[in-house]
Formats: structure tokens, sequence, C-alpha cells
């Protein structure tokens, strides 16, 4: 029997999502076949890896992941701007960490400022994500988003228990909203639902389903998207049809087989940096196989590795 | 796809006599039609059903074993696409080149790499499974002695890999019966090499430049007496692999095409020369579709990755992975660390001890068997709940490694809290720890 | 809508477009036409003019063409005799009011020497003359409005006229501000008395930031709340400009307002209120104006009066269908599940409710919306303050509901949360249900200043905050008084009796809605149960009851309606709607589900079933076993193994997960011949669903079916229950043969 490719058409095709302004804007989404499968259908939009800084470090961070940036460590715009200049990031994902009120507590205020501050100082797309506290991220983000009106942020996330300020304020003033769920396809679709009820279009909607790095649930995370990507192209969900981003750097980095050392488990090996930057490329790349269109990353080789794959396979 | 186990089961005989070692027809029928049970097991069954059952359940992608006694490695069998569909059956088996251009001190590394670097995870140890022996010198001799020093060095299953013929025979005689893997069979000499593994008891790469070519003679080497062939359909760089695999898969699974339904191998050793890429080369083939991937080396740093998202990617989606009950120590706990108890679904023990290791206090962790589920899973199966947690507590010894009796309960299940400390009784004391396990570091240090 | 409101609508309508056209030409003469006119800051023109019609007035000369088109809307006024049964005329003279009085309102900001505004001000301060603030600007409307979207600001209020006076105009206030709505003011009654003005005496802050709007003392200074109300469609809904029944619909459904109508209605005021209806938003007079009651464009009724200002707000809630939250549960102690599993030991305990010494008891249940007052907590009989520590009380909690769209059959899953919802306070326990209720509170609960209105306070608040899709008010009695709590358990113990019998007496024929469940999902995919009245999810937990009010509840959820559509098959239960349905719900894996059959498209079976029924060919019977027995059955599989071969939302015919309430319904497996073809179930279980099987043996004809189900003590492999059943004469023997039926 010789061969002949076979080749999966599908009725739907996953939305787009734009960020950022003027010609420095991107657009996420829009692929009509799975991911990489560019024999089936159109992927009109690479995945884009967005690089993440930090307004403030956790002190037990592995060297690995502060050597790239030692010398910025504490200014994020700085460490914005090298990402940009040095490492190419083509866009920036703020992690205000310090508004966390189980650490630094910073205000709404503060946050807001820095955002417009990093927004003045770079010229890529700026994603904003707030610290995962429910009531907290509500307040700070709901604020940014006001500060910031009409700036085309993506602002996140907003989860089932405070979704209503953030979509709101996205809403108001402009801005693009990720929407998180509890790894779970219903739950994910509904969250969906729920945001452009209150008026938000879909394709200012972008789907985190909640990203577990490997060891740590990456096979969650993996078949969710799976379901979610299949149920937008092959069954024609529309609710399911927001493009996807994982927040995975800050879940890569705090895995217990990137932080020991060979001393405390001598089984994995003494190159840390090898170990890490593995770890979070390969969960980055498993996301984006799973259907991702839109990676938060930490570490610089990290990034690269995948972007290369990214360029190759869609090439 | 294959039978329903009933319509199995009206094939087979119904007269319970349980020689298959299932007690009734029907419970060997269920076990056939979920690939768990050899359908040889019943002596009964009619030639005409054997017929209808065996074309049936024939895997559309075959399973090819490599390599003898306990570390023989099966790959194939796969019979879906996407793993929340039905588990990926097979993991991609990792294997190392050593070549005879190498020097002993580096093929000795390497081998010695591949039989020591392995992880203890959920209860399994997580290695790689065999070793490529490459021919480039085109001395079948110098092969040859590689090929034999490599048998006394690893029990682990061996790939023989030599363009000239010549010292591929050299190479696959020396492993007559080891059940090794032969590289390459090609159109020109398909024949030949179909030959040569019958008579050594070896399986068959079938290589050639395209899906095509390929598809062309695997027949012939069928024909030859060889059923247990790999593909290589030529990809050098990571869009044709993808695109290889992928269509490999498509074409045993869905368009049935037996010319096609075998795994694949990806030789990412020969795509760069960079280690970093070539792991990202090697998740991509575990993933979506490598059966066997051929890598550089077995280091440490790069295979604690590779296994473990290999084993995630591999895991049943409905059966969670499951950690062995009992104490664990975390930061190498005292009499007066603090105690945790939650549930052994793998997920939650690995973020769970991650944030307690991160928060560096000592800590015991007391991991209670309730059959892999989460915690608010196993609370309202009645699984995680006062009256079998108490005897659990009790029975696990921690009591006499502690100089205080407090005892610190997920969260989520904070209702259980009075209860728990009712059936605990008065010696203990129950603390509602956090909700969410990235809460723990600042629990700990706050207590 | 009452002529008498009509008529004396359009007489106003009338006459303030006469009085604008007027208005209108001096200020041309005045300016001349090219003069710019404009609210301040806002990129919407004359708001509601531009939203409704896509005209843009931006200049005088544009203003006559805008009198032209209230010209076209007005209608005549109706004749004396004439009956007019319907809204449309008094609509369009609504219409036409709004647009004349927004010319009317922009023609102020003309000379801004002569303006009466504090223009993008959001607060007046001391040192201003005035505290009027006019048309809000769009960064004060983008601001408070995403307070709309989000639902932090359920609602606006606008209130004309004035109260009563000072302390009942800050008691409004106060009492809308509470439920944190804005009210948005404008007007004055006849004697020139404006309720901002009594706010402002009384020494309240007015202002955006306190929610209390004073926009002019005008009575077109109210359309500055249509401005807003329709700037938000144009700005969240996106809607476009001049697509007028978009603009409305997205008015009515998204902002949630009413009007106040204070002290006397006079034409002007009708006619204004009549230019509300076209935004949804009713009106609710102190005065005695005839009323409009029938529903139509708004949610509810249109103009309800004559309701005293002390009631009003509450009025007006209910009116407008408006859902309130209550951010905290004002009640001395913590709240929150980390004191669900708290125990209070004897000696730590202050006061034992009900419990086995005593009665206790708990019954929720729903009436009409006028006779529940909500937030009403009583207590009949001894209270804390009353009893010593170590007391014993016996306590009765009668929760009185209301709601649009509270149903009865709503009722026994809303009296299932007090459970949950009392545990969550720190120092009470509460455990059992119906009439074995047996709470303690704790002394440090008491110290802390707890009475027994307190659980009215927690279960109103929660009550409103999970369940306010169904629930609009809550009153709770706490009865304490022995006799008292005796009497009212006799009227609940009748409606219990009445709740069982009611999804008893339902079937699935006549129901045509059935409801899916999708919750296992999450980690079996392709699974869906389809609930029907005789047939729970398999898990036991989900009846047809509680899937259609958690579909009520949360109708994006889990559970959604299937309308079952032509049958197909009725042996079977086979419907053309549930396949339909089935189809993309499952992924498309699975194509058709039978409801009642075992061996033909059986349903799914995730994994969290209570309990699998088998066929044993054999025999020719069908076996069950549950979760709770791990021995061997005479299928040859444990619960175990059959579990693992059966579950993962597959279809696998010959076997299916089933709850166990399932065996009792006269649906269990009916295709196959029903509980006929019981033969085989574990001891326990038997035991435990005797008068079930019993009962339903009868009703087949076969009373003595229980003594015919053999159990492990009969045997665990076919070929020895086989010999049992042949025994007992067990009528599946002489059924059609199993396997013929595939
Ligand atoms: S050996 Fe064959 S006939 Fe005997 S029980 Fe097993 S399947 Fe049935
Ligand atoms: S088993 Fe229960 S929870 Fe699961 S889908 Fe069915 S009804 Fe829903």
């Amino acid at each position: 029997m010789a061969f002949s490719a076979l080749t999966e058409k599908y009725s739907g095709k996953m939305g787009t999502l734009t960020f950022g302004s003027g010609d420095q804007a991107i657009t996420v989404g829009g692929q009509a076949a799975m991911p990489f499968c560019t024999f089936d259908g159109e992927i009109p939009n690479k995945p884009i890896v967005a690089m993440e800084v930090y307004d403030v470090v956790d002190p037990e961070w592995p060297a690995a992941v502060v050597d790239p940036f030692k010398d910025v460590i504490n200014d994020p715009i700085a460490w914005a701007k090298k990402n940009i200049d040095e490492y190419g990031a083509k866009a920036i994902c703020l992690q205000l960490a310090s508004t966390d009120p189980n650490g630094e507590n910073k205000s709404a205020d503060y946050a807001a400022e820095l955002v417009s501050k990093m927004i003045e100082a770079i010229s890529v797309p700026l994603v904003v994500w707030g610290s995962g506290n429910v009531e907290k991220d509500a307040e700070v983000l709901s604020k940014i988003c006001e500060v910031n009106e009409g700036k085309n942020l993506l602002i996140g996330p907003a989860v089932e228990e405070n979704y209503k300020k953030i979509a709101a304020a996205c809403l108001g003033y402009g801005h693009n909203v990720v929407s998180q769920s509890p790894i779970d396809v219903n739950m994910a679709k509904q969250m969906n639902i729920l945001i452009s009820n209150l008026g938000l279009p879909m394709d200012k909607i972008i789907m985190e389903p909640s990203t577990g790095a490997l060891g740590y649930g990456v096979e969650y995370s993996y078949s969710v998207m799976e379901r979610i990507s299949l149920a937008a192209l092959a069954q024609n969900d529309e609710k399911m049809q927001c493009p996807i981003t994982n927040d995975l750097g800050k879940e890569c980095w705090k895995a217990r087989e990137v932080k020991l050392t060979e001393e405390e488990e001598p089984a994995f090996g003494p190159d840390l940096e090898k170990r890490g930057v593995l770890w979070e490329a390969i969960t980055g790349f498993d996301m984006l196989l799973a259907g991702s269109n839109l990676l938060i990353m930490r570490n610089p080789k990290a990034v690269k590795l995948v972007e290369e794959c990214i360029d190759e396979l869609l090439a | 796809m294959g039978l329903t186990g009933i319509q199995i089961f009206k094939l087979l005989p119904k007269t319970n006599c349980k020689e298959c070692g299932s007690p009734t027809c029907l419970a060997f029928a269920m076990a056939l039609a979920g690939g768990k049970a050899e359908l040889d097991k019943c002596p009964y069954v009619s030639d005409e059903a054997k017929a209808t059952l065996s074309e049936a359940s024939a895997p559309p992608i075959r399973g090819v074993v490599i390599g003898t006694g306990d570390k023989a490695k099966k790959v194939g069998e796969e019979l879906v696409f996407y793993r929340h569909e039905k588990t990926f059956l097979n993991p991609t088996a990792i294997a190392c080149l050593v070549t005879d251009a190498m020097d002993d001190a580096e093929v000795d590394a390497k081998i010695d790499n591949l039989n020591n670097v392995q992880f203890e995870r959920v209860g399994l140890t997580l290695e790689a499974d065999l070793l490529a022996v490459r021919c480039v010198s085109g001395d079948a001799g110098k092969f040859e002695a590689l090929v034999k020093k490599a048998l006394g060095a690893t029990e682990k299953g061996l790939i023989i890999m030599a363009d000239d013929f010549a010292a591929l025979e050299a190479g696959a005689k020396a492993a007559s019966g080891k059940g090794a893997l032969l590289y390459a069979a090609t159109a020109d000499n398909c024949d030949q090499v179909a030959a040569l593994a019958k008579e050594t008891g070896a399986s068959v790469v079938a290589k050639g430049a395209s899906i095509e070519e390929v598809a062309d003679f695997t027949g012939k080497i069928v024909s030859g007496g060889v059923k247990d062939i790999v593909i290589d359909a030529g990809a050098r760089d990571i869009k044709s692999m993808f695109y290889n695999d992928n269509q490999i898969r498509r074409a045993a699974l869905k368009a049935k095409n037996r010319d096609l339904g075998f795994p694949t191998i990806d030789l990412v050793c020969d795509m760069t020369d960079d280690p970093y890429k070539e792991a990202m080369l090697a998740s991509l083939a575990i993933a979506k579709y490598g059966a066997i991937v051929v890598m550089s080396d077995i280091d440490k740093e790069r295979m604690l990755p590779l296994f473990v998202q290999r084993l995630n990617i591999y895991t049943d989606p409905q059966r969670p992975m499951v950690m062995d009950e009992g104490i664990y120590e975390i930061n190498k706990p005292g009499p007066d660390s603090p105690v945790i108890i939650t549930t052994n679904f793998a997920l939650t023990y690995f973020i769970v001890a991650a944030e307690i290791e991160a928060s560096r206090v000592p800590t015991w962790l007391l991991i209670m068997d309730v059959e892999g589920m989460s915690v608010l899973t196993a609370w309202s199966a009645g699984k995680f709940v006062a009256d079998a947690m108490a005897p659990f507590v009790v029975k696990s010894g921690i009591r006499d490694k502690i100089n205080h009796n407090k005892i610190i309960i997920p969260g989520y299940v904070a209702q259980i809290s009075g209860e728990f400390q009712e059936e605990l009784g008065s010696d203990w004391e129950v603390v509602i720890g956090t909700r969410e396990a990235s809460d723990i570091p600042a629990f700990l240090k706050a207590l | 809508m009452s002529k008498l409101i009509i008529t004396a609508a359009i007489r106003g309508a009338h006459a303030i477009v006469d009085r604008v056209e007027g208005k209108v030409n001096a200020a041309i003469q005045e300016y001349g036409a090219d003069k710019e006119v404009n609210l301040p800051n806002t990129a919407y023109y004359l708001p509601v003019i531009y939203g409704i019609t896509g005209y843009k007035v931006e200049k005088l000369g544009d203003m006559p063409g805008v009198i032209e088109k209230c010209r076209q809307l007005l209608p005549e006024l109706p004749a004396e005799n004439a009956w007019l049964p319907y809204l449309g005329p008094g609509l369009d003279a609504g219409m036409a009011t709004a647009f004349a009085f927004e010319l009317e309102e922009s023609l102020l900001y003309l000379d801004p020497d002569k303006c009466p505004y504090l223009p993008s001000k959001e607060d007046p301060e001391d040192t201003d003359p005035d505290i009027w603030l006019g048309a809000a600007d769009d960064i004060i409307l983008r601001k408070r409005g995403v307070e709309f979207v989000d639902g932090s600001a359920p609602g606006f209020a606008a209130v004309v006229g004035a109260a009563k006076d000072v302390e009942t105009a800050i008691k409004i206030a106060k009492e809308l501000q509470e439920k944190s709505i804005y009210v948005f003011m404008a007007s004055s009654n006849p004697n020139g008395v404006s309720f901002a003005e009594q706010l402002h005496e009384g020494g309240v802050q007015v202002g955006w930031n306190t929610r209390l709007v004073p926009f002019g003392k005008p009575t077109s200074a109210a359309i500055h709340a249509l401005g807003f109300a329709t700037r938000a469609a144009l700005t969240f809904g996106g809607k476009t400009p001049g697509d007028f029944k978009e603009v409305l619909k997205y008015s009515k459904d998204r902002v949630f307002a009413f009007v106040l109508a204070l002290d006397e209605v006079d034409d002007e005021k009708y006619a204004a209120a009549a230019g509300c209806i076209n935004w949804g938003y009713p009106t609710i007079a102190d005065t005695d104006i005839p009323e409009i009651l029938p529903t139509g464009i708004c949610t509810y009724e249109h103009v309800v009066s004559n309701i005293p200002q002390e009631e009003i707000v509450s009025k007006a809630i209910e009116v407008r269908g408006l859902k309130i939250t209550i951010a905290k549960i004002d009640i001395p102690m913590s709240y929150g599940p980390a004191f669900e599993g708290e125990r209070i030991k004897k000696d730590a305990m202050f006061v034992e409710l009900g419990g086995p010494k005593s009665v206790g008891f708990e019954f929720a249940y729903s009436k009409p919306l006028d006779q529940v007052e909500d937030g009403k907590f009583t207590v009949v009989g001894p209270n804390i303050k009353d009893i010593e520590a170590g007391a014993l009380l016996p306590i009765g909690i009668w929760i009185e509901l209301a709601g649009r769209k509270l149903q009865e059959d709503f009722e026994p899953i809303l009296e299932r949360q007090c459970h949950h919802l009392l545990n969550g306070a720190e120092g009470v326990l509460h455990i059992g249900q119906r009439d074995i209720v047996w709470m303690r509170v704790s002394k440090k609960a008491v110290e802390a200043g707890f009475t027994l209105e307190h659980f009215g306070t927690i279960l109103h608040a929660k009550l409103h905050n999970e369940f306010g899709a169904i629930v609009d008010k809550v009153q709770v009695t706490i009865f304490t008084d022995e006799e008292k709590v005796k009497e009212h358990l006799e009227v609940a113990r009748k409606t219990w009796v009445e709740r069982d019998n009611r999804l008893s007496d339902m079937n699935d024929e006549t129901t045509e809605t059935y409801y899916s469940c999708s919750l296992c999902q999450s980690f079996a995919p392709t699974h869906v149960c389809v609930v029907t009245p005789e047939r729970p999810g398999l898990c036991g937990a989900y009846n047809w009851l509680d899937c259609r009010a958690s579909h009520e509840i949360n109708e994006h959820g889990p559970n959604q309606p299937i309308a079952k559509g032509d049958v197909v098959d009725e042996r079977l239960g086979k419907w053309k709607g549930v396949d339909e349905f089935v189809a993309p719900a499952s992924g498309n894996a699975f194509e058709s589900f039978s409801a009642y059959s075992i061996l033909v498209d059986p349903m799914t079976s995730c994994g969290c079933f209570e309990a699998i029924a088998a066929c044993l060919f054999a025999a020719n019977g069908v076996m069950v076993v549950d979760r709770d027995y791990a021995g061997e059955t005479p299928c040859g599989m444990a619960f175990s193994t059959l579990a693992g071969s059966v579950g993962g939302g597959l279809q696998t015919p010959g076997f299916v997960g089933i709850s166990k309430f399932y065996i009792g319904s006269k649906k269990f497996i009916s295709a196959e011949g029903g509980i006929k073809r019981l033969c085989w179930m574990p001891k326990a279980l038997k035991e435990q669903l005797k008068d079930m099987i019993t009962a339903r043996g009868e009703e087949e004809g076969v009373p003595n079916l229980y003594d015919m189900i053999a159990t492990e003590e009969n045997g665990t492999d076919e070929e020895t229950v086989m010999a049992f059943l042949m025994e007992v004469g067990h009528p599946c023997l002489e059924m059609q043969q199993l396997m013929e039926m595939m």
C-alpha cells in the first residue's frame, strides 16, 4: 500500500488576539490546524514568547535564573530593556510579585505607575501579570487598566472569583484579559462565556488553562490544551476559540529538580544551568505542541531554544 | 478500532472453564478488549473465531521488542494521536550513540552513563533504554569488536548501525540472539538485511529518503520473514521529523496502511551538534510520535527533564501516578519539626514537597494512600476523612519521631478538623493548613 | 398603558417640545447657527440623541433637525373616550421628551459664565456656589461605568422630586448606598425642594464618590441619567450609534436602573417617566398615580405607585429585579470554610439546640414576594440573654424565601444548604437536616456578642450571595419556644412528605426537558450523564431536580437542559434531542445514548458510579455490584476490575455504571426487562435497598423478587448462582435471551 499524505480539515479556526499598539503590536492565534501541522491548515501567526521581568525577586531564586540579569534584577525596567536589547524579547511580561499581600503588599497605585513607566520605556507589547492573590489582583489590575487607558495591554490572570472587576476594567479601558481556569476544559469554556457575557469580545480574551511544569502536572495542562484546541477546530466550538497562553516561567523555576544542587541530590548532576534551562524550554515546547499561542518564560537561553524550534517548525 | 468486550465474548466458548486464568469467558473477553490478555491463553477458541479476533486485534502499529531479558524494551503499538483519548502505551525508547571512531574512554564513559544515569520517581526507575552502536570506520572487524564490547558492557538492547553490509553483518552476528535492531535495510539491500535479521533474531530499521520510499519495501522485509520493523523515513531536521512521525502514525491508524504500521526512529544525534538543541528534538520525539530517539549522550542534566517529560506524557490520563504511603522527610526534620499530612496523588506530593523544600523549614510529610486522589477528590470520595486518617496517623509511627502533638491538614479539608481531632483523641492537636500549596512556605515560617 | 398616564405624558411632552423649540430658536438668534454646542468632555455629542438616532448635534444649527424628529414622534393627544391598549404613543412621547430635554440641558452650557453646573467635577466642594454637577464627562463615565459592568455597582436610581423631610431623604439615600446603588438626582417637588438639596442640608456629602450624584435642579437634568446609560451601551456594549434597538436593549439588560418619583408627579414628570420606560427603567412613585403593571418593555412592572417612602427602595429593587450581594456577614464571629469542621465540646458550649435530647428542625419554603420581608430576623422564645451557660433549647429555623425565579422544587435544595452555611461560622456547630437538627454555640461566640438572630444574618447573607440567581428575599424566624417549635414542625413535616413524593410522581414520558451533567469530563473527557426524572446521574449525587436547580443558579455550568425531542425508540429510551446533544457534548465520541438499555448504546460510565450493572449471559440476568463490595462477583470481575474496564467515559455494551437509586426506578434497564433481570447483588446493598426492591417486585408481579436475588452468600460464580436461580425460579431464566437482544 503506497503512501499518500493524509490531511485534516477542520470546520473551526482559533480566534486571534492583538495586544500592544502601533507597528509593534503582536497578533497571536488564528490557526486552522493543530500545532505546527502546517500541512493541515494555515497557521498565520507564530506563537510568541514574552519574557518576564519581576518587580521583586525572591531571594531563593537559583543562580541559573538570576545570572543572566544580575545587573538589572532590582530594576524591572532595565531588566525589560535588557531582555529586549540583548535577548531579543518580542514581548515583555511584567510580573507584579511585589503586590502580593503575603509579600511586600505594594499598592495598586504603585503598580499602575510602574506599568506606565514600563510602557514609556519599552516599545514591545506588554503583558501584566498579577501576584495571583484573588482580591488584590482585582484591585491592582483594574487600577492598572484605568491608569493606562487605551494601551491595549494584556492583563491577567482573571479567575472565577475576580474576573468581573478585571475584565470590566479591560473592557472599559481598552485592554485584553487573560482568563485563567483550573485545568479543566469545561471551566475554561465557562470562564470565556462569563467574560464575554460582560461584553468583552472574544478577540480580547486569551485562556490560561493553568500551567504545570514538567513533573508538576505538565500532562494535565497538555491534555486540557489539546482538548481545547480540538474543540475549537474540530467541533467549531466558538466559546473555545480564544488563543491560549501559559505562564510557565515561575512554575518551572520553583521545581526542586531545578533548584537542588548536586550536593543535595547527586543524581541530578552538577550543571544547574543546563537542567534549569531545559526544564523550562521543554515545558515551553510541550505547551506549544499542545496548542499554546503565547508563552511567558524567564531564561533567555530557554527562550532562544523554544523560539528556534518555533521558527524551524513553521519555516 | 477493536471489538467490544461483548463482541469478543460472543466468539468465545462461554463455558467458564477458567483455563485462561480468568474466572469467566466474559472477564476474559473484557481483558482482551482492554489489551490486557492474549488470545492464545484460551485453548478452546475456534479457528474461525481466532481468525476474526486476531485480524481485529492486531495492533495497527506493530509492537517491536529490542533486547532481551529484564532490559528488553518494547516500542510501538500506539493506538491514538492524543493522550486524552487513551494512554500512550510504550514510552519512547531513548538510545545512546557510540561509534567505532570514538576512543575507548569515550565509549566507556557513554556506556557508563547509559547504565547508570537514572532517577527514582513515583516508585519507578527512570532510565535510558538502548545503545546504538554505529560503524563509521567502514572496518567490519573494528565494528564487530565494538559490538562485542558493548554486549559485555550493557544489558540494554542494541541498535547495530552500519551502512556497509559486511560491517552490519559482522555486528549482527556478534549480537545474534540478543534481539538487536539492525540499521538499516534500504530499498536496495532489504532482502539481504531481512535474511540477516531472520538469521540473527533481530529486528530491522527500514530506511529511506522519504515515507514513500520506505512504504515501498517494508512489505518485502515482511515477506522475507521479518515482521519487526522500525521506520526511518530520512528526516534530518526538526520540521521533516515532525512531519514524518505525524504522517506515519496517520497512515497506520487512519488509513490502516500496513506498510507503514511500524514504530519510527528519530536520529536526533545526526540533526545537531548542540546538546541543548538535541534535547529539544528528543522532547519533540517523545511528545509527537517518535518511538526511538538516538542521542549523543545520556547525561544527567538533559535526561532528568526528558525522562520526566516522557513519564508525564505516557502516564494513563485516567489513572493518576501515586506515591508510596509513608513518612517523607523534607529538609532533615527533627523532633520539633511540624507534621503535614496529605494524599498520595503524585502531583499533590510533588507540589507540596517542593514548596516545603523551598521554605527550608524541616518538616515531616505524611503521605496517605487514597488511591492517588487529590485532597478534595479523596475527601469527597470518603477516603481522606477523619476515621480513615486517624488510624493511618497512629500506624505511621510519626508520633515516635516528634516531641509535640500538632498535625497540619490541608486547608481544603478544614471541615474535617473537628472530627479528625475527635478520632485522634486529646493527645493530638489538629491544625488547619493552607488551601494552596504556594502558601505553605509562609505558613511554615509563621508557625 | 393607563390612559390617564399616557394622556398626561403626551400632554407633558408637547409642552416640553414647544418650550425647547422656543429656547433653541432664541439661542440661534443670540449666538448664531454655527455656535458649537456640546456637553463637557464627551466624544458622544449629545449622547441620547446620538445613541438613539446616530444624529450628531455639533452646533446650534443642528438642533432644529432634532426638534423636527421630536415633532414626528409626538402623538396626538388621545381623545377623551378612546381606549389605547398599547404603550406605543406613550413611548414615543417619552422619547421626544428625552431628546428635547437633552437639547435643553446642552443649551445651559452655551455660556460658561451662566452655566449652573460644575463641569467635570466629581464632587461639589464647600467653596462651590452650588451642588449641581450636570452631565458626567467621559472620564467619569468610564470609571463609574466599569463598576456597572463588573457588578460592584448593581445599578442606579434616578430620584426625582423630594422626600417628605430631610430625615427620610437621608434614610432613602443610605439604604441605596448600602446596596451600592448609584443615586442620580434631578428635579424638585412643586415647592422647589429637591432631594439632593435635602441631603446637602442634612450634612450628607453628595458627589460621584459617595454615589449620590446631583445632576441638576430642573427635571430636564434627569436626562443625564439616560445619557449615562446610553453612553455605557456605546462604550461598554460596543453598540453602534443609531442602532436604537440594541442600545435600548443593552440598557435594559445591563444597566439596572429605576426611577423613584417622590412627591407629586406632574405632566412633565410623566413624560420623563415615559422616556425612561424606553430604556427599560420602571418608575416607582410614593403618590397615588395610576399604575402600569403588565410586563412588557421593563423587566417587570412599568409604573408602580403609592409605595410609602419608607418601603420605596426595597420595592424598587424588587420591581427592577436587582440582585443584591452582601459583602460582609454582619456577625461578631469569623466566618469561613476553615470553621466548617470545628467541633464544640460540652465544656466549651454555651447552648445546645435541638439534638437527641430535644427537638430541632430547619425548614425553608417559598412565598410570594410581597409576603416576605427581606433581612427580617425574629426570635420567638428564649434568646441567648435569657439562658444560662450549658442550657438546652429546642430550635426551629424557619426560612421564608421569595424570588422571581424561585420554584417550589428548589426549596429542598436551599434547605439542605443550612448545614454548610451555618457551620461556616466560628463557634457554631450544626449537624443533621430536616427534623434531626442538632446545634451547639460556643461560649466564645456568646462572649463575642452572638445572639440567635445571627443565624438569620448568616443564612440571609449566604443565600443571597450563593443563590442570588433564584433568591430575592430571605426572612428567618428562629423558634425556641417549645410549643411553637412543635407546631411549626408539624407544618414542615407535611411539606416534606409532599416534596418526597414530588419527584417520584414525575416520569420521563411527561417531561420534555432532561438535563446533562458534564462535571466528570474533567477526568473522563467523553462522559456525559443524561439525567431524567427516572434516571439520576450515575454518581447518585445529581437527580433531575438538582440538575435543574444547578442550571438555574449557573446557566453556563455543567448542567444543561436537553429538549428531548421526538422519540426514536421508546423501549431503549432514545430521543432525537438527546442524541443531538450527546454527540457534540461527548466530543463526537458517541452518536447515541439509550437511557434504559444496558446492551444497546448504554450510557457512558465516568468513574464515580455508585454501582455497576453487568450482564450475566448464562443466567440471562443482570448483576449489580457497588463500590463498597470488594469481593468476587459472578461475572468474574470484582468491582475494581469492572470499574477499570467500563470507566473512563466509554460505552461498554453489557455493562453500565449506575446510581443505587436507579435500581428502584421503573426505567432501570427496562429495555431488557427491568428489575426482573436483577439476579445477583452484594448482600449489604440488597439489604440497603430492600424496600425499593420489594415494592418494584410487587409492581412487576414478582412479590418475592427480593428473596430470589442471589448474593455472595449464595455464590460468586456463575454456575452456583445459576443453580440458586433455578432453585428459586428466578424470572430472568424465562425471559428473552439477552444475547439475542443486542
Ligand atoms: S479458557 Fe476460554 S473457554 Fe475457558 S474460561 Fe477462558 S475464555 Fe472461557
Ligand atoms: S456522575 Fe454525577 S457528577 Fe459525574 S457527570 Fe454524572 S451526574 Fe455529573
